[in-house]
Parts: C-alpha cells; sequence; structure tokens
C-alpha cells in the first residue's frame, strides 16, 4: 500500500466508476459520501449521457455511519431504476460504508430480480488504487452476470488492454488493436467504449479465448473467467508499440488461436513495408544525433513505461536509462515485468524501479548522467523536472493536463508512427 | 468525558417526534458508566422555530407544521430559540429536522440525526460511535458489535 498523498499518479479503487461509464449504458451507483465522485471525475471525455455529475450516490453522512446506510443505498438504487434509462447498474462502495460495515451485497441482492441487471462491487480506497478497482468490476461482471455457455463461437476473441480513462489512449489504443486481430481473421469483442456495452458483455462468455494485452491488471480476472466460463487465456504483457513489438505481438496470437501462419505473414509484411517505408524517409533525421536525447526514462504505469521502453530501444535504437512503474504494482507481478525490462533488443537491459513517490522518481532523475540533456516520457509532474534539465517532455500518462486526446493511440505499426511523430516534433522544436 | 444529548421523544421511550414540532427536548447526559436521563426542557410556546432575526409577527410562519424551514432560505439567520434550547448538547436526535435548521445546529458543531428508533437503541449507537471517535479509534466494524 502507498503512503503518499502527493503527487499522486492514479486514484483511490472508486474510480473504478470510469471503468464503469467506459462501458456503454452502464451507469455506476455510488455508496459512497457526496465529494468521492466530484474528486474522481478528471475532464477527460467523461461527459455525456451519463457522467460523473449525475452519478446516483448515496451521498453518505454522519448519520449513517452511525445507524447504517443500507436504507438509504436501498431507495437510491430503487430510484436509479426508475429515472435512469441504463442497461447495467454497478453499484460501487467507497470506504466509508465498508470500514463501518454496511452489508452492501446483501442490499443489492435484494434487485435480483430487477428488469435491469444491478452488480455489485466493493471498490473502497483502503483495498488498493484504481487498477485493482478496475479489476474489481470486471470480477463482479463475471461473478454475477456472466455464465458458461457451450456454444462457441470459432475466431472469437475477448480483447482486454488499458484501463479507460486512467490511459488517456484507452479508446483509440483498444479500436486499433480490434483491428490488428480482425486482419489477421479474429472476431475480436471488448466491452469499452462507443457502442460496446451489455451486449458485448453477453458475448463474453462464447469466446474462443481471452487475450490480455498488459503486463499485470486483469490478471486476476483472466484467471477467474477460465475457472468459472473455462475460457482460455494469452496473457501477453507488452502492449505492442511500433513494429518490432506488433509483429510479434501478431505472430504469438496467430499462433495460440490456430490461424494460419501465412496470412499473419502476410498482414505483417504489408504494415512493415509500410512502416520501414516512413522511417526510412526521416532517416536523416532519426540519425541526427543532435535532435534526439542519447537516454531516456519512462514515468509511467507498467503498461507504458514497458511498452515505450521496449519501442525505444527495439524500434528507434535509443539507450534507456532508469525506468519508473508508478502505478503500485502488486509485488507478484514484479519479478516477471523486470525481466520484461531485460529483455531488450540488441542485448539491452533497462533498469527498472517500482516507485510511488515522485520526489525519489525526480531525484534519481536528476542525479542520473544523460549524456547531454533527457528524454522524459511521464505525467504531467515530470513537465517541470525536464523544463529543469532541458529535457525532451511528452506527456503521456495519467494525470494529463497539455494534451487533449479523443481517439488517437500509441498501439500497433500507425501507433509508433504517432509516437514517432509526438516525441520527435517535441525535439524539433527546440532546434527550430 | 460527559456530554449531552437531546431528544424529541412524546412517549420517552421511542423518537416519534420532528423538530419542529417537538414541545420539549429530552435531555440525556453520557458519562463514562453510560447515560442517563438528566432533564426535560420545555420549548417556550410562544417561540419561534425560526430563526429569531425572522418571522417575530403573530401571523406567518407561527405553526408547527413542518419542520424549520419556516422562513424561506435562513442562510445566515441567528439560530432560532429551539436551536439555542439544545445548543449545550452535543447532537440532536429526532424523526426529521429541517435543513435550515440542521444548518444553524452545524454551526454551533452539534449533529442532527433524523431516526425512527427506540431511544435506548439509538443512544446506545451514538455513544458507542462517539467512545469510538473521541479515542481515535477505527470505526471498523461499527455495524457489527
Amino acid at each position: 500500500m502507498a503512503k503518499l498523498l502527493d503527487k499522486q499518479r492514479y486514484k483511490c479503487a472508486l474510480g473504478a466508476m470510469q471503468t464503469v461509464q467506459a462501458i456503454s449504458r452502464a451507469i455506476p451507483i455510488l455508496h459512497s459520501g457526496p465529494g468521492c465522485a466530484q474528486k474522481l471525475s478528471d475532464s477527460i471525455g467523461s461527459s455525456g449521457y451519463f457522467s460523473p455529475n449525475i452519478f446516483p450516490c448515496t451521498s453518505i453522512n454522519e448519520k449513517d455511519v452511525v445507524f447504517g446506510g443500507v436504507k438509504k443505498l436501498e431507495t437510491t438504487i430503487e430510484n436509479a431504476l426508475k429515472v435512469i434509462d441504463a442497461d447495467l447498474y454497478v453499484v460501487l462502495t467507497g470506504c466509508i460504508p465498508e470500514i463501518v460495515g454496511d452489508d452492501t451485497g446483501e442490499v443489492v441482492s435484494h434487485f435480483e430480480d430487477a428488469k435491469k441487471p444491478v452488480l455489485y462491487a466493493s471498490t473502497a480506497g483502503f483495498k488498493g488504487n484504481n487498477y485493482r478497482g478496475h479489476e474489481q468490476v470486471i470480477d463482479a461482471i463475471i461473478e454475477q452476470y456472466l455464465e458458461k455457455t457451450d456454444e462457441k463461437e470459432e475466431g472469437l476473441v475477448n480483447l482486454w488492454a488499458d484501463v479507460p480513462y486512467q490511459d488517456l489512449f484507452w479508446l483509440g489504443n483498444i479500436r486499433e488493436l480490434e483491428n490488428l486481430l480482425k486482419e489477421i481473421g479474429l472476431k475480436p469483442n471488448t466491452i469499452f467504449g462507443y457502442q460496446r456495452g451489455l451486449e458485448n458483455i453477453k458475448t463474453i462468455p462464447k469466446a474462443q479465448f481471452n487475450l490480455l494485452v498488459s503486463p499485470w491488471v486483469s490478471v486476476g480476472n483472466m484467471k477467474k473467467m477460465e475457472r468459472k466460463l473455462g475460457i482460455p487465456y494469452l496473457h501477453y504483457p507488452t502492449l505492442p508499440i511500433g513494429a518490432f513489438e506488433t509483429s510479434k505481438f501478431l505472430r504469438e496470437v496467430g499462433k495460440f488461436a490456430g490461424v494460419d501462419d501465412q496470412k499473419v505473414s502476410k498482414v505483417i509484411d504489408d504494415h512493415e513495408n509500410y512502416y520501414y517505408y516512413l522511417i526510412e524517409r526521416y532517416a536523416d533525421l532519426f540519425l541526427e544525433t543532435r535532435v534526439m536525447a542519447k537516454q531516456f526514462s519512462v514515468v509511467a504505469d507498467a503498461q507504458y513505461a514497458l511498452a515505450i521502453t521496449k519501442f525505444l530501444v527495439n524500434d528507434l535504437g535509443l539507450v534507456p536509462a532508469k525506468q519508473f512503474v508508478t502505478d503500485d504494482t502488486p509485488k507478484q507481478f514484479r519479478e516477471a515485468i523486470r525481466k520484461e525490462f531485460e529483455n531488450l533488443n540488441y542485448g539491452l537491459k533497462a533498469e527498472v524501479a517500482f516507485e510511488t513517490d515522485s520526489y525519489k522518481i525526480h531525484q534519481e532523475i536528476k542525479e542520473h548522467d544523460y549524456h547531454g540533456y533527457p528524454l522524459i516520457l511521464g505525467s504531467y509532474y515530470e513537465k517541470e523536472l525536464a523544463e529543469e534539465l532541458f529535457g525532451h517532455y511528452l506527456n503521456i500518462s495519467w494525470p494529463v493536463q497539455d494534451k487533449v486526446v479523443l481517439d488517437d493511440f500509441y498501439v500497433g505499426y500507425t501507433g509508433g508512427i504517432r509516437l514517432i511523430e509526438d516525441i520527435y516534433s517535441v525535439a524539433v522544436q527546440r532546434w527550430n | 468525558m460527559s456530554y449531552k444529548i437531546a431528544i424529541a421523544s412524546t412517549d420517552e421511550k421511542w423518537i416519534d417526534e420532528s423538530f419542529g414540532s417537538a414541545k420539549r427536548f429530552l435531555i440525556y447526559e453520557m458519562t463514562e458508566d453510560g447515560y442517563h436521563k438528566l432533564e426535560e426542557r420545555i420549548v417556550n410556546p410562544g417561540s419561534n422555530y425560526s430563526a429569531q432575526s425572522g418571522c417575530k409577527s403573530d401571523s406567518g410562519c407561527e405553526s408547527d407544521s413542518g419542520c424549520g424551514t419556516g422562513s424561506g432560505c435562513g442562510g445566515n439567520q441567528a439560530a432560532s430559540e429551539k436551536v439555542l434550547l439544545v445548543s449545550d448538547c452535543r447532537c440532536i436526535v429526532c424523526k426529521k429536522i429541517g435543513f435550515n435548521v440542521r444548518k444553524q445546529l452545524e454551526r454551533k458543531a452539534i449533529s442532527s440525526f433524523d431516526v425512527e428508533l427506540s431511544i435506548d437503541e439509538a443512544l446506545e449507537k451514538i455513544s458507542f460511535y462517539y467512545s469510538k471517535i473521541d479515542k481515535h479509534q477505527s470505526l471498523r466494524g461499527l455495524r457489527k458489535e
């Protein structure tokens, strides 16, 4: 459990209300104090049909602490069902009702026969951050809604990647991953974003397998689905950015799904040809040594720290300094992630620190010799630091304050090119 | 630490009156050894439960109906006589309570609980809650104990 309040890089588990919001026509019902949703909502694409300002909330106060808030919860759910036209209602608990012991699960069980599904996920802040909250919501869907089926659809793959809203590029990324899977002949099924909702959730049990693209978030969900629904899973720990990783990703997925090798190779070749055509055209820029920093550091969650490190080394040939993983990664996953950081091309290895203390991170970056100005990809907190060090800086992880992303993405071949464009735009601005 | 709790009840058994309609308040004292009834405080029949500086006239909000929301928003007005009557208590327990009165009490750091329970049950829960927070102990498992 992290101890810091300063420069937080994630939210409490109740931040999973954004995971619910990312499912079309699903709405969270909050059993929490009145300020929670306000504090947790970002203005990064969370307005619309449902927004944090209208999430039903029990707004519990001192009275509910002393005498219990279950009655209020019951009426809040009842009325939410009456006045809000949604497909799925997910009750999320904050810290207070969980500490004093409101039996939320029992109240939610009264709504088993409601016309619309009402689920419950325990997302008390003391149980972890919003990465864990995200897992809790998906667990709730698996445990309380999905049923095992023998009816399987050939080639259907449930695709899981980023944590919605926590990751700036979640929407664009998942769509691009879908496109890549479609190209090798698979039928991807995702539950987040535009036109993805309850129908997609209902489709989950029919899938041939689950595909998780993330170093650790949702590994537990995959295991749960394997146990309950009998769906095997492929865990691909690196978000594929750029040609090297994306081709590797497609080959591995193709092999797991039993797709014809030649078909996969054809897709890869087509993409790589165009990708390297672009790289070649700009080779003079990439080879101009003054433009780019000699070494780089990424300060981000495990997903992005790993993905971008691999991309910058394998595709752009940059040299990694120390990398910082800031998502409070559970201990049992750290060793495997560390190994991934050591598995880079050209025999390179990147040192990685699992650190949530921004002071220590900034101190280490300041003390490291980058052999010139550094390239720092991180959250908004690194902006000032980069300015101080006269480094190149790109905001790629939460919190994001100087970038607007609607459906842009960094994943895949095209995403790699986008990231190159962004990084080199920063670099050339210095010289022009 | 001892403190007082004001309760609105007609039969000294159940919390069955709203703050606005209460003709009297039962004052209980909470000590280390438990609680006991200390006294009764009778509401002055001429007094108005809305703010003193508000409608003092004979007409207007003299009625017993409602629960303290008599005079519009009442936001910055002084506390009503009824609030002053219980202003040495730590909390008020009644069946219902209006927004304005609640705000007036909050300004004096007095909590208000609108519940329909027996007096004993309410006092037990409140005393347990205050004993925990006074000792800076966790409220974990409040419901189960």
